[in-house]
Parts: C-alpha cells; sequence; structure tokens
C-alpha cells in the first residue's frame, strides 16, 4: 500500500488540486449568481406567462416548479426565458409568413414570430431573452422539430456549436422525461450565461472516458515489461580489430533510365453554410435540431 | 576436492570482491588448502551422500554447506582450458537485480525480497569458443533513384550499378554454451564477456560456486556457432551495400572455416523466484552484471493500478472539463 501512494503520489495531488479549482470556480460562479440580481425593464411584454405547453406534455406540478426555476434564472441572467411545447403541424403557419421556408425551420418562424408578438425580452420589447419551441407533432418530413431562438445578450453569447451543445443536453431526456429535459434546457442556458465564457468548447461527455481508457492502456503498456533482456553483442564483438576486411568493394556504373510522368492536380471542393436573418426589425439567432 | 583454510579448518571459497580465496570463517585470504578425494557419492566433508547429474562439476554439500569439486570432471578430458574467474559478488549482483527489476510495477511484493535474493547462486557454465575464418563474395545489382520536378512533370531517374563485395573476417572466440540446462536464448543474451580476463583454469575459482563440465562436444555445437557467424558476416555484407534503394543479388558465396575451439568455464549468477506454481529464473551476468529475465505479473497489482490510473485520470479531466466549461 505504501508503494502504491508513493507511486501514485503526483497524480494525487493534481487531482485535490483540479478538485479544489473546481470548487473554488463553483463556489466564484454561485457567488456571482447570487450578486446578480437584474431588474426587469421590458414594461411592454403582453404575457408575464413562460411556459407554454400546448402539447401537454407536462404536469401542472411540473409546469409550476419551471415556472419558478424560470423566475429565478430570470433575474440571475435579466433575460427571458420561454418554454413552448407544441402538438401541430407548423406548416400553413409558417409558409404563410415565409414562403420558402423550409421544413426544419417551421418552428423558427413560429419562434420568432411568437417572440416579436408577445413582446419578449427581458430589458425592452425584442430584447434580451431565449425561447425553446418543441413541436411534439411530426410534420412532413416524418420528424419532430425543436428550435432555440436567441434575442439581444443571449443572441451574443451562443455560438453555433453552443446551442448544438444545449439542445443535445435538451434532446438526451426529452422522450422519457421531458420534464427534466426542459429543466436542463433553463440550467445550461444559466449556465451558460454566468459563464465566463473564455473557452467556447463543446467537447463530447465521453471524452474523459476515452482519455482515461486511452492513458490506462498506455500506461499497462509501458509497465508490462515481457522482455528478457537486451542483445547486446554486434556483428562485430567478434570480428578480429573490431571490422572486416573487404578487399574488393566496387560500385560499377552500368546505366541509366528516365521516366516522367504528368503531376495531376485536382480542384478541391468546399463546404460550408450557415445563415443569419434578422425578422421584423429584431435580431434573432438561433438553432435547430430533430429527433 | 575441497579448500579447507589452514588456520581453521573452515571451507575457503573464491571471493569475486577480493579476487582472491577467501575463509568466511575466520577472514584469511589466500589460505586454502587442497584437500583431495574423488568421491561422486559422498561429500568429502561430512560423508553425507550427494546427489548428483552426470554433468556436475562442482556443488554445495546440502548437509554441511562445504563447496566440493570433483576431479574427474574438471581433469582431461574435461579439463576446461580457461575460466573467466567471477567479478561479480553475490552483493553486486543482488543490487544488479534490484536495480533492474525494482521499477517493475506489476511484480509481486516479495519478488526482490532479500530473503529470496539470498538463494542466489553463482554458476560456472560450460561454453565452447570457436574461432572462424569468412570469406564472403558478393555480386549484385544495384539501384540509386533520384527525383525531381520541373513544372507539372516529374522526373525519376533510375542509375543501376554493378556491386561486387569481398569480404574477409577473422570471427575470433565466438561463445555457444555447453549446457541443456541453461537456455541457449538466455545465454546468448548475457554475451558479451570481456576476455581479458581469461585465465588458465585452476580449480580454485571454483570453489564456492556450482559448475558443470561441457554436456556436448564442440562439434556437436559447431551449428550454433556456425549460424551466428552467419547472421553476423550477413550483416556485415549489407552495411556495406548502403546507399541502394534496392539490390538483385546474382552471386553470393559465404565461406565458414573453423580452425579451431576452446572449452572455458563463464560466470552466471542465477536467482529462481517461483510464484504461483510457476518458476521464474533471473540469471547475472557474473563478470559483466547484465541481467536477464522477466518479471511475473502480479493480476492483483495490475488490477489495482489499472483501475486507479483509468479512474483517476477520467476524473481530472472531467474536472478540468468542467473547469474549462465554467471558463
Amino acid at each position: 500500500m505504501k508503494e502504491y501512494f508513493r507511486y501514485f503520489k503526483w497524480i494525487y495531488i493534481i487531482l485535490a488540486a483540479v478538485a479544489v479549482l473546481t470548487i473554488g470556480l463553483h463556489a466564484g460562479h454561485w457567488g456571482l449568481a447570487k450578486m446578480a440580481d437584474y431588474q426587469r425593464t421590458n414594461g411592454s411584454c403582453a404575457t408575464e406567462e413562460r411556459v407554454f405547453d400546448y402539447a401537454g406534455v407536462l404536469s401542472d406540478k411540473e409546469e409550476n416548479k419551471l415556472r419558478k426555476l424560470i423566475a429565478k434564472r430570470e433575474k440571475q441572467t435579466g433575460c427571458d426565458i420561454v418554454l413552448v411545447t407544441l402538438d401541430e403541424p407548423l406548416e400553413e403557419y409558417a409558409r404563410a409568413i415565409e414562403p420558402n421556408v423550409v421544413s426544419s425551420e417551421f418552428v423558427r418562424v413560429y419562434a420568432e414570430r411568437q417572440w416579436e408578438e408577445l413582446g419578449f425580452g427581458y430589458d425592452k420589447p425584442d430584447g434580451d431573452g431565449v425561447m425553446l419551441v418543441d413541436n411534439w407533432s411530426r410534420e412532413d418530413d416524418g420528424r419532430i422539430h425543436t428550435w432555440f431562438c436567441t434575442t439581444g445578450r443571449a443572441f451574443d453569447a451562443y455560438y453555433t456549436d453552443d446551442i448544438d451543445h444545449l439542445l443535445d443536453n435538451v434532446y438526451r431526456y426529452v422522450e422519457d422525461d421531458p420534464y427534466r429535459a426542459y429543466k436542463t434546457y433553463v440550467n445550461d442556458f444559466y449556465h451558460d450565461m454566468m459563464g465566463w465564457r473564455l473557452f467556447h468548447l463543446n467537447l463530447p461527455g465521453f471524452l474523459p472516458w476515452l482519455i482515461g481508457f486511452v492513458t490506462c492502456v498506455i500506461f499497462m503498456f509501458l509497465n508490462w515489461s515481457s522482455k528478457e533482456g537486451k542483445k547486446t553483442t554486434t556483428a562485430t564483438t567478434y570480428v578480429a580489430g573490431r571490422q572486416p576486411d573487404f578487399r574488393v568493394s566496387e560500385d560499377r556504373f552500368l546505366r541509366k533510365t528516365v521516366t516522367k510522368h504528368k503531376i495531376q492536380t485536382s480542384s478541391s471542393g468546399g463546404h460550408g453554410g450557415g445563415h443569419s436573418h434578422g425578422g421584423g426589425g429584431g435580431h434573432h439567432g438561433g438553432g435547430g435540431h430533430s429527433r | 576436492m575441497l579448500f579447507k583454510c589452514k588456520n581453521c579448518g573452515g571451507n575457503t571459497v573464491y571471493s569475486p570482491e577480493k579476487g582472491r580465496m577467501y575463509c568466511p570463517h575466520c577472514e584469511s585470504t589466500d589460505s586454502g588448502q587442497k584437500i583431495g578425494d574423488n568421491s561422486l557419492t559422498q561429500c568429502t566433508n561430512c560423508g553425507a551422500p550427494l546427489q548428483l547429474s552426470e554433468y556436475t562439476s562442482a556443488c554445495r554439500c546440502e548437509h554441511c554447506g562445504t563447496y566440493l569439486i570433483f576431479d574427474e570432471r574438471v581433469s582431461a578430458p574435461y579439463e576446461p582450458r580457461m575460466i573467466l574467474p567471477f567479478h561479480v559478488g553475490r552483493k553486486m549482483a543482488a543490487e544488479q537485480l534490484e536495480r533492474e527489476f525494482s521499477n517493475r510495477l506489476f511484480a509481486p511484493a516479495d519478488f526482490m525480497s532479500a530473503k529470496s535474493l539470498e538463494k542466489m547462486e553463482g554458476i560456472y557454465v560450460p561454453f565452447w569458443l570457436y574461432n572462424y575464418d569468412v570469406n564472403y563474395d558478393f555480386a549484385g545489382e544495384g539501384t540509386r533513384i533520384r527525383t525531381w520536378r520541373s513544372g507539372d512533370t516529374e522526373y525519376t531517374e533510375t542509375s543501376y550499378y554493378e556491386v561486387i563485395r569481398k569480404m574477409d573476417a577473422d570471427f575470433e572466440r565466438v561463445p555457444v554454451d555447453a549446457s541443456y540446462v541453461m537456455a541457449d536464448g538466455i545465454m546468448d543474451l548475457m554475451e558479451p564477456y570481456d576476455y581479458q580476463e581469461l585465465t588458465d583454469f585452476g580449480p580454485e575459482y571454483m570453489s564456492g560456486f556450482l559448475s558443470e563440465r561441457y554436456n556436448q562436444q564442440a562439434d556437436e555445437l559447431a551449428v550454433r556457432a556456425e549460424s551466428k557467424v552467419k547472421d553476423a558476416s550477413e550483416n556485415l555484407m549489407q552495411g556495406s551495400l548502403s546507399g541502394y534503394a534496392s539490390i538483385r543479388p546474382y552471386h553470393r558465396n559465404l565461406n565458414l572455416h573453423k580452425k579451431n575451439d576452446c572449452y572455458v568455464l563463464m560466470p552466471v549468477w542465477q536467482y529462481v523466484y517461483r510464484y504461483k506454481d510457476q518458476t521464474y529464473l533471473y540469471h547475472v551476468n557474473g563478470q559483466t552484471g547484465k541481467v536477464v529475465g522477466v518479471t511475473p505479473v502480479s493480476k492483483a497489482k495490475v488490477a489495482a493500478y489499472g483501475v486507479s490510473v483509468f479512474a483517476m485520470v477520467t476524473m481530472i479531466c472531467g474536472l478540468l472539463m468542467h473547469v474549462l466549461e465554467i471558463l
């Protein structure tokens, strides 16, 4: 045991240091959240409701719990946080507003229109905030679409990867436990907004496990010595004078051939994309997932 | 025969550290006196029965601990021409083993315990040393390739050469162990020995150690020596053919001529370790201290260390990722 602890001394120290750092950061984070107390300045919002469960996937109790959580997080983040669940096809609705919109963005049209019509925004109408629209009805493409809409400070804070990360977390639970999924949406948004966001990293959750496994395999390999010993003789070990005598060593040039061929140059293609759009004078961002 | 101290009557042994005969009882040096007796069945000192293999030439009496050397197995036709006396003593050999294996993480806890190291034995292993003359003629066609680009065209120039080599080499004292008990691969890994310290054979060097006479004749083992010489000659020839992208040989003639051979005894320390009903052998070159052997693996240690590394690295990475997300 003594040998074991001596061997792992440094790794324990590193682990303790990282744990202390994590606890310290959490404490700092918690302190900042405690101190944060944004005052709502948007008096034109048409509703105080934040949870619109039209799909009926939440119980009354769950809706109330979400409302309480949202109220707390809104004060901490200074953003309106809205949740809408639907269970109706949106094609007709969306095409009436944007005739050429694709099926995956029907929810986006709905979210942006609702946001503007109801005048959401913590600081002003169409101001700081987010809305998650989860439409449980399958569109003609056979998929269920979800849209996460950002405006104001939330728009500035979220990159495409961050949106994907948040929606991935929501989708992890939504089929089995919608309440947990929507709670994750509210809490993830809070963490994203309260974080210092020096690094926009969305690393997969299995990465630490993978690194741990690979490190373990390398560690085993390095320490699992099955070699009997090194050969320490060379070809000249037993040769008198340590070198052979080359009586003849000739390299006679015979002939030469030259071949040539054209170098094929291939033109490389690229891919890329992305879109931004402004609607009705507001500046919306966001992204969607489907299942 | 055995060597007895003139001063105290104790069994004198050859001390590698002192490089001379030494009495461990009264600590006097060069006080050994040869006591002749040629019995192969009982100890010259205490009369206890001995159980020897047909090749044993020196042993330790299990009853009185006296080191015995058997005249008829160290005299003609079994008299070694030379002997390489032990240079590394028991203590130094144990230190070498510890140095080599103490950092083997998965070895059992008692692997290098002082108690088990006490059982280490010094053995003089019979070797044949062979001398060979080698003539190696080689002829072939070699190619050298150069490529360059000009505009959108790549040129490849292949030059062909006739390559001729005639090599002579004197291989001196190529060692081959003549013991059935010692694994050939292990004994090959013990090499090289420094032949400068080879000295004329004297039985006093054997007192304190175990030994065998040669198990096989020189001619029987010459094939192993030839194989070593051939491999080395091939390597030397290949070394002289560097610089070519490819070599197509069309003439190869390797001639080996055995000049003579010599029977010698070489020093090896052997440590036997038993773990989970398996025997593990470790050898230390009695002259150079080179160590050869494979450590056993304790499954409990593998599990403990492996799981610990996995768990701790995963936790550290998980926490770091969390920290980065917070930041």
